[in-house]
């Protein structure tokens, strides 16, 4: 063996010590925590200071009281599971329309060049506008938000996924050719993976913009779910209640970015994922 | 059989044509040892990519002639050694050396292989490792350890070795020394370093700018050692003949 300058940083993980450890986790958990905090003491502070009635914004201890009505009747629970299951069901259409739609345009020039401007035209449009005509084509059932939600996510996947398999590097679909693989082995064995990071920049945008559409649909016609709960408290005035809603679609929001940036780096750890949010 | 007939290529750059090759007429017997020895952008690789099937050669024709004796597939089995390593980043370095073998046999006969060039090339402890955490001789030598893998009847190798160090480089060449000793494939080496060349090939082919210049045979018994008489000679017979070379043009308006 001539190279061992590799070896070290092969064997880092191994020797890190316990206690940097466990000062590293305690820093990514402590300065979030602090940053909450002192946003509800703002929050708390700014209404006795500028002495804002409660009806315009309720106190954190309001909102934490109407949270705990809201847990206990068990509304919450029913208005969280609706929004859930139209979020999940349109979202895995999106994926299962869009992923074989752009694989299959990228592999035909002729395709992408008639596809191509009806798409961009298509792309430009945001999915609430199509509301009108969607609730007049599928009525105001569960069928009219999932397809709010199939149009939201589908451009982020789609365009994702086809930029990925352009950018992927004809130098590695040599190395398929000379090994015998034919154009499907090709595509599936060295052209998906490889767009494999693009793809699940689309996939964690499509989900930001899966929650936007779907709050948005249930605000305009809907009988369930966060988006109405939010609209119901609104005529009855409980802004305590609308306080509430927008915290936990922030809070289910990120935790479904936390979930999907679990499964990459547990099943994808090649893919180099930012920090940041993806839904930006 | 390896069999180039009048083979020329043209790239078309800028508007100009770029004579990649012109008229290469040579045969490579089955079970020989070439090396195309030259300057960088004298057409060795293309050369090679043409053998591989990689490009089509704009004028002219290559006849691949050489009957599959590997147990894996009825048709040829081909391995080449791209000049970068060109590893599939999602892949281990023991998945990347497999990936044309996926499927094509048995799990355990796979295994059993991979193991093999792992040793040869002094890798086992990092066949778990993914390629962004090899260094650029590592990752060189997986590439050519996937080459090597299926037992190629035809193997192409595009300065396999150039980086390498030279201890490494020295171990390897006598380990595909060793390997064609024993299997006899067709091996069309490319390099520039004339000592290479010499060292390793039957018949060196000496390029410049797009043409076969000239053709050694090597009659030197094998193992060969660099420091030796003859090897030596030849060296300076090879290296006399790139410096008495005119400069021409590749471009023609």
């Amino acid at each position: 063996m001539t190279d061992i300058s590799n070896i070290d940083k092969y064997t880092i993980p191994t020797q890190t010590n316990f206690w940097g450890h466990v000062r590293s986790i305690a820093l990514k958990i402590s300065i979030p925590l602090i940053v909450i905090v002192a946003t509800i003491a703002l929050w708390a502070g700014s209404l006795t200071l500028l002495d804002i009635p409660s009806i315009l914004l309720p106190s954190p201890a309001m909102a934490f009281s109407a949270a705990v009505e809201l847990v206990c009747d068990g509304v919450l629970f029913e208005h969280i599971v609706v929004s859930i299951k139209r979020l999940t069901s349109g979202y895995i259409l999106a994926v299962a329309l869009s992923l074989p739609a752009a694989f299959m345009l990228s592999q035909s020039v002729w395709a992408k060049r008639i596809l191509n401007p009806t798409l961009e035209f298509l792309r430009q449009i945001p999915p609430l506008a199509m509301m009108p005509l969607l609730i007049l084509w599928l009525g105001i059932g569960e069928a009219q938000k999932v397809g709010i939600i199939i149009l939201a996510c589908f451009f982020p996947i789609f365009l994702g996924a086809l930029g990925g398999i352009a950018q992927c590097d004809p130098k590695l679909k040599e190395v398929g050719r000379i090994s015998g693989l034919n154009n499907p082995q090709i595509l599936w064995r060295i052209v998906l993976p490889s767009a494999l990071p693009a793809i699940v920049i689309g996939l964690r945008i499509a989900l930001g913009q899966g929650w936007r559409a779907l709050v948005g649909a249930e605000l305009v016609a809907s009988a369930a779910g966060l988006g109405y709960m939010i609209v119901d408290a609104e005529n009855l005035a409980r802004t305590d209640i609308i306080v509430v809603g927008i915290i936990v679609i922030g809070i289910l929001g990120l935790t479904s970015d936390w979930v999907a940036r679990w499964l990459i780096v547990r099943f994808a750890p090649w893919v180099k994922i930012d920090e940041g949010p993806a839904n930006a | 059989m390896l069999e180039c007939k009048s083979l020329g290529k043209i790239y078309h750059v800028d508007g100009n044509d770029v004579h990649a090759l012109s008229d290469i007429n040579i045969t490579l017997p089955t079970g020989s040892f070439t090396v195309l020895v030259g300057p960088s952008g004298c057409g060795k690789t293309t050369l090679l990519r043409a053998f591989a099937g990689l490009i089509e050669p704009t004028t002219g024709s290559i006849h691949r002639d050489i009957p599959p004796c590997s147990v894996i597939s009825p048709s040829l089995q081909i391995g080449y050694v791209f000049q970068e390593p060109r590893l599939m980043p999602w892949l281990t370095v023991s998945q990347n050396i497999g990936f044309g073998l996926k499927n094509k046999t048995s799990k355990q006969d796979l295994n059993r292989r991979v193991a093999d060039v792992l040793s040869m090339m002094g890798l086992e402890r990092f066949a778990q490792a993914r390629p962004d955490q090899l260094s650029g001789g590592m990752a060189s030598r997986v590439g050519l350890a996937r080459a090597l893998v299926g037992n190629p009847d035809l193997l192409l190798l595009d300065e396999p070795f150039a980086a390498l160090d030279a201890m490494t480089r020295r171990r390897l060449q006598g380990e595909l020394t060793t390997i064609w000793m024993a299997r006899k494939p067709t091996v069309v080496f490319v390099t520039h370093d004339v000592e290479e060349a010499v060292l390793l090939g039957d018949v060196v082919y000496r390029m410049h700018a797009g043409l076969i210049t000239e053709r050694y045979d090597i009659n030197i018994p094998r193992p060969r050692d660099p420091t030796t008489e003859k090897i030596t000679a030849m060296r300076r017979l090879i290296l006399q003949g790139f410096e008495n070379e005119e400069q021409p043009s590749l471009i023609n308006k």
